[in-house]
């Protein structure tokens, strides 16, 4: 019974301190990964700086969230090795918020910016809402959905292609007749970055639900019980 | 103990993957073949491809500078081999050398060359025992490109024309 249960603790440890930062490493690895249309030649995106300014502003949302509880995770409790490795995952953590939001944020233009407002007052306006985890992850999956699905599904449309554009390119000229569409800048990438997108935030949101408040398994819980005397009710 | 080693192995391997992926954005890969490169040179495994370098040599004897160009690029992708790269640069010089008048871009072209080669091989001095090869080392080689890649009055004598392509 005790094997059983320390065998539990191991699996869900190694979860914990390798496979979440291997996780999170891969977010940050295909986040900025992008495939020409021209030629189907990788290009690798570094985050930009507003979406370090994003990830900041989320990792202040985990907190306040307690999705992470910074004293739990780092401390003089701990031992060195494990201070290391979470502060290791934590870094992993913020690179991999910034890669999921330059993932899904058109790479230049007016679109760049405005995707990029959106996300700052979404998160802004998250700091100051009552969340728990569980809600803050429903958020984040909702908040990443959409963006992928404007950028991907309705924007990628808008890249002039061999026929000269897509669907909603044609749609949105058509909205929009007489306007120019020079400020809205928005190369052209292949089907498979997409995909990747999509496997990307898939992962970021699997990530953090591997995330617990306290990466270490706490004792059980103790708890303070005031006992009375009963002896008068009982008749002693 | 058990949960030590858990630790440390989660260090070393996120350091480990880490440094991959600051590794692709830094050199940027274009295809998957490039980022194979890339891990052998990285893991020091890197060698040229011996078959395609003198495939190279042949297209070079037969005057066929392009293709061998491209069969050196095949045998060396990660432009790592200094002897390669001089074979390169010296495809240029011999393509662009003319005896009235040489081809400024393919000089340019071959002086870059030659000058990775010497990057290449900064720790001793580069040194082609080729008997086909007018010029054996990379130091003469980038002297030639540079000569003809500048005007002087030199260049108005008619003498020059009785000059031999080395």
């Amino acid at each position: 019974m005790r094997d059983e249960q320390e065998r539990v603790r191991l699996r869900r440890q190694a979860a914990r301190v390798v496979l979440l930062p291997w996780l999170l490493l891969t977010v940050a690895l295909l986040g900025g990964l992008r495939v020409a249309a021209r030629d189907r030649s990788l290009l690798f995106l570094p985050p930009p700086l507003v979406t370090l300014v994003l990830a900041a502003l989320l990792a202040a949302l985990f907190v306040r969230a307690r999705l992470v509880l910074p004293g739990r995770w780092l401390g003089s409790h701990l031992t060195v090795l494990q201070n290391v490795s979470h502060a290791l995952t934590l870094l992993a953590l913020f690179f991999a918020s910034a890669q999921a939001f330059n993932s899904v944020l058109p790479e230049a233009g007016l679109l760049h910016w405005i995707f990029a407002l959106f996300f700052l007052w979404t998160l802004w306006n998250d700091q100051f809402a009552p969340f728990d985890p569980r809600r803050l992850l429903r958020s984040l999956a909702v908040l990443f959905a959409t963006a992928f699905v404007l950028k991907h599904l309705l924007l990628s449309g808008l890249a002039p292609g061999p026929e000269g554009g897509g669907w909603s390119r044609r749609l949105v000229g058509a909205l929009l007749e007489g306007v120019t569409l020079g400020t809205i800048d928005v190369p052209a990438y292949a089907a498979a970055t997409g995909y990747l997108s999509f496997f990307t935030l898939a992962l970021f949101v699997g990530a953090l639900a591997l995330v617990r408040p306290s990466p270490e398994d706490q004792p059980a819980a103790l708890a303070i019980v005031e006992a009375t005397p009963v002896r008068d009710e009982l008749g002693f | 103990m058990r949960s030590a080693l858990l630790h440390g192995f989660g260090i070393v391997s996120s350091l480990a993957y880490a440094g991959a992926v600051v590794w692709l954005y830094a050199t940027q890969p274009r295809t998957l073949a490039e980022v194979a490169t890339g891990a052998r040179v990285a893991a020091g495994a890197y060698q040229v491809d011996e078959a395609r370098f003198r495939a190279g040599q042949e297209l070079f004897r037969r005057e066929q500078y392009g293709p061998a160009r491209d069969e050196w690029d095949r045998a060396d992708p990660a432009r790592r081999d200094a002897r390669v790269q001089f074979y390169v640069a010296y495809a240029y010089y011999r393509e662009g050398w003319g005896r009235f008048h040489h081809d400024d871009r393919l000089y340019t072209a071959g002086l870059q060359a030659v000058d990775h080669a010497l990057a290449l091989s900064s720790a001793a001095p580069l040194r082609v025992d080729d008997p086909e090869l007018g010029l054996h080392t990379a130091v003469e080689l980038r002297a030639e490109l540079q000569a003809g890649l500048t005007t002087s009055l030199g260049d108005f004598n008619p003498m020059r024309t009785l000059e031999k392509r080395k």
